[in-house]
């Protein structure tokens, strides 16, 4: 492991500018996913068990999207998404654990 | 004191780049602050699943899917003040900054009526028609109050964050070269939008 | 610029005034601001831990009764846990020395920092207010276990809250010195050239920060519970209280590595100065504290074997709590092979450091006899528990911080303490210390249960000699702290360098200047430990 893999400096000094245009399309994006999940809820319900995962499945492509293009995860150094990637690893751990508790009482 | 000898990694000198990494760092135990109450959802719900569903329905769908429009949208002028002020027009991310604080209080004023109305049928805790409910229903609107509740103070302390960037940029302190606070309140209000964005399907579409 | 670093101000002549040190944004101030106030709450825990042994030399309540007994343990642990152990030796020497070892002048945030140490005033005024406000302190135990945490008419709320700004403060504390950490190291000095004390407190930082935030819902849960009847643990409507106990130990369980990752680092410091040869094992022991913050993560179910969770849970929590001695016996076996054939320069802060491998030694092995499904079932809730926790606590933590008070006292303040005291004083703490709490171990696998102000008489033998050992670790204590006062008020100065360290502290001059490097530090070349005249091999 190398001084600059776990620094933030490894970029270059500009910093990326993003577009008018590409926050415009994506707030299209997550509004159509929006659009998308209410009418899945709403109209789908036959779905049952089924509507509460894709509606979790949809929130998270938004959260994707929102962490990616409007938080610029993209265009940040890696050690930026690794951190995420840990911290979302811990949480699902936590989550793990549990329900293999709560499963098996 | 003549201070006659800079480091080169001095902690007193600007750093746009500590400021960011130390940014992101506060929103990870943001998340995780969350996470704990997410867990607590997971948990209750899994153990009372027709409650839970039975009291989604006193929710009003569309009053959620108009907030989270909003949210989004407020989400977005705030990405693009940040390219206002990069490419050096501090007039249009004024503007824009304007519109999020906007639509940050018509997320509050929606959110009051909601309240209003749940308060309204006697869903807050200890009223009577509340006692009446099934026991996995109360905790659902526990979580319901707690959850929104604390989501509410993040829009409001976010709205705080955004004004003082405003008031910032006017005072020229914030500026193309040096604009990494207004970055870190967009990071934070993107992050109240990410955690609205879990909230929303958890508690208005699980039927 | 002149050449003497001697004629510069050092950081303590720069300002003078009570408004120059709590207001101050350097990071040695602060350190020691943390300093004054963490060691005022240890002697007040201190003194609540005497007074329960006192209560404890014959069974019966003859000094305090059931009530008052539980509010003491419950601040005995509050002051203890959130007060004295978790800050202590981040906040006061990663404060005070980290920027100093990384060659830079300050911390990420200074002002971040001096707001950490505000919260941390606060969030003692709130700890401190049950004792005036409301039906008195909280008699919940320091982990303020629903339901009875929200049935207790004592003042749980405002300890609570306490303990939810104390979190607060950690994590700030934390986020400052990874940022630090990651921002400002002095130019070529990777991470793998940074002290073995950077390292510990890299991995420190990151529990502080991922796992704090879990103990502040939860402990807001509770807030509401009490304030508002949102009562998410309330079992009459079908709420868990044992999810309580898993979000609680969720944070709980990593804390203690908040408690004992710097004091590692603080051992990993002082061994390889006082043998005066490289630290064996540099990336091992860099990277098992990350490895001990990460398994630490999985294995908080061990607290509630007792606790009606599910059994297979049980065992994968028991498996898994043993995966964590093994990062942690990677550093003891480093530490004592640096030592092994080193030119050991026998001085009070190895003593220290020694005493702490000792103490930790019984502390983590009788932690994996808890660990065991099968024996935690006989010994949870007695005094084993007691007796394993403070042996890694304060035989653990408590002694690296006495250790690192006593190696760095020169370089704080440019004095020395007289060694022929200190080395008495270290005798009577460590001879207390273990008449102390190695009864309680033995009381533990007879039988005797904690928090009760009372026992069995069959039990009164070995309570009286733990007793006996309190009033000898008191001694032990006046006397080392006695003598560290004195030395400060001695007129002779000590040198820049008393123990030939070659970590980038001692480069500097004692106390510090202002702005702790007067001209750019140098790194020594192939690692922070390489001695020139060490023995190789």
């Amino acid at each position: 492991m190398s001084n600059n893999k776990l620094t933030t400096d490894h970029h270059d000094d500009a910093p990326h500018i993003t577009s008018y245009v590409e926050h415009f399309g994506t707030w299209i994006s997550l509004i159509l996913l929006t659009f998308m999940t209410v009418f899945i809820s709403v109209f789908g319900a036959d779905l049952n068990t089924l509507t509460v995962a894709t509606a979790l499945f949809i929130a998270s492509v938004k959260a994707l999207v929102v962490a990616y293009y409007f938080m610029h995860l993209k265009y940040d150094p890696k050690l930026y998404k690794i951190m995420m990637l840990v911290v979302m690893a811990l949480f699902m751990v936590f989550l793990i654990m549990l329900t293999i508790d709560y499963l098996t009482r | 004191m003549e201070h006659s000898f800079v480091l080169p990694n001095s902690g007193h000198t600007y750093d746009a780049k500590a400021s960011k990494l130390g940014m992101w760092l506060f929103l990870y135990t943001e998340l995780l602050l969350f996470g704990g109450l997410f867990i607590v959802y997971m948990v209750y719900r899994s153990l009372n699943p027709d409650a839970f569903l039975m009291a989604s329905l006193n929710l009003n769908v569309w009053m959620g899917t108009v907030n989270t429009v909003v949210l989004l949208t407020s989400s977005m002028t705030v990405a693009m003040s940040i390219t206002a002020i990069q490419l050096g027009n501090s007039k249009l991310s004024l503007k824009l900054l304007l519109i999020t604080v906007f639509a940050a209080v018509v997320f509050l004023v929606i959110k009051y009526f909601e309240w209003g109305a749940k308060i309204e049928h006697g869903l807050w805790p200890g009223m009577e028609h509340f006692g009446s409910l099934s026991h996995g229903e109360q905790l659902y609107f526990y979580l319901y109050f707690f959850m929104t509740g604390l989501h509410g103070l993040h829009v409001i302390v976010g709205m705080i964050f955004i004004v003082v960037v405003m008031n910032k940029i006017k005072k020229g302190s914030i500026n193309k070269d040096k604009n990494q606070l207004l970055e870190n309140s967009g990071l934070y209000w993107h992050l109240v939008d990410l955690i609205w964005i879990y909230l929303f399907p958890l508690f208005y579409l699980i039927h | 610029m002149t050449d003497s670093s001697v004629s510069q101000p050092n950081f303590f002549e720069v300002k003078k005034g009570l408004f120059s040190w709590i207001f101050s944004l350097d990071h040695k101030r602060i350190g020691l601001l943390y300093l004054y106030s963490v060691g005022s709450f240890f002697l007040v825990g201190a003194a609540l831990g005497v007074l329960m042994r006192l209560e404890l030399f014959n069974p019966g309540a003859d000094l305090i009764e059931a009530k008052t007994y539980n509010q003491v343990f419950t601040l005995h642990g509050v002051i203890m846990i959130f007060l004295f152990i978790i800050p202590s030796i981040p906040a006061v020497f990663g404060n005070f020395f980290l920027p100093i070892m990384l060659g830079t002048d300050d911390v990420a945030f200074p002002r971040l920092n001096l707001l950490s140490w505000w919260l941390y005033v606060l969030g003692a005024l709130f700890a401190l207010s049950t004792l005036v406000f409301g039906d008195g302190p909280a008699d919940t135990g320091w982990t303020f276990y629903a339901p009875y945490s929200v049935k207790t008419g004592t003042n749980v709320s405002m300890s609570v809250l306490a303990a939810f700004i104390l979190g607060f403060s950690s994590i700030l504390t934390g986020l400052n010195f990874i940022v630090t950490i990651h921002r400002l190291r002095a130019p070529g000095m990777g991470f793998n050239q940074m002290p073995l004390f950077a390292w510990a407190l890299y991995a420190t930082s990151w529990i502080q920060l991922l796992a704090t935030p879990i103990i502040g819902i939860t402990l807001l849960m509770i807030v509401a519970e009490r304030m508002l009847g949102i009562g998410l643990f309330d079992p009459s409507i079908g709420g868990d209280p044992i999810l309580y106990q898993h979000l609680f130990w969720i944070y709980s369980h990593p804390a203690v590595y908040i408690m004992a990752l710097p004091a590692m680092g603080i051992v990993s410091e002082i061994i390889p100065t006082f043998a005066q040869r490289t630290i064996f094992g540099y990336k091992a022991i860099a990277y098992s504290s990350l490895a001990i913050a990460f398994v630490g993560y999985f294995v908080w179910g061990h607290h509630m074997f007792t606790s009606g969770m599910s059994g297979p849970a049980a065992y994968i929590f028991s498996i898994l709590t043993f995966f964590v001695a093994i990062p942690t016996s990677i550093k003891v076996f480093n530490w004592l092979a640096t030592m092994y054939k080193g030119s050991i320069n026998v001085q009070v802060p190895l003593l220290y450091a020694v005493a702490f491998i000792f103490n930790f030694l019984i502390g983590g092995l009788t932690g994996l006899v808890v660990g065991a499904l099968a024996a935690d079932v006989h010994l949870h809730d007695t005094y084993f528990v007691v007796g394993h926790f403070h042996y890694v606590m304060f035989g653990g933590t408590g002694f690296a911080f006495f250790g690192a008070l006593h190696y760095w006292y020169p370089k704080i303040w440019g004095k020395m303490y007289n060694k022929l005291i200190a080395n008495i004083a270290f005798a009577i703490l460590f001879i207390g210390f273990n008449t102390l709490y190695f009864p309680m171990l033995i009381l533990g696998i007879k039988g005797m249960p904690r928090r009760y102000y009372d026992y069995l008489p069959e039990f009164h033998t070995l309570n009286q000699i733990s007793t006996v050992g309190s009033w000898i670790l008191i001694i032990g204590l006046l006397l080392m702290i006695f003598n560290l006062f004195k030395g400060y008020f001695s007129k002779q100065k000590a040198p820049a360098n008393p123990w030939n360290g070659i970590t980038l502290e001692w480069q500097t001059q004692s106390p510090p200047t202002l702005y702790n490097f007067d001209k750019a530090p140098e790194l020594v070349e192939g690692g922070p430990y390489n001695y020139p005249n060490a023995m190789k091999g």
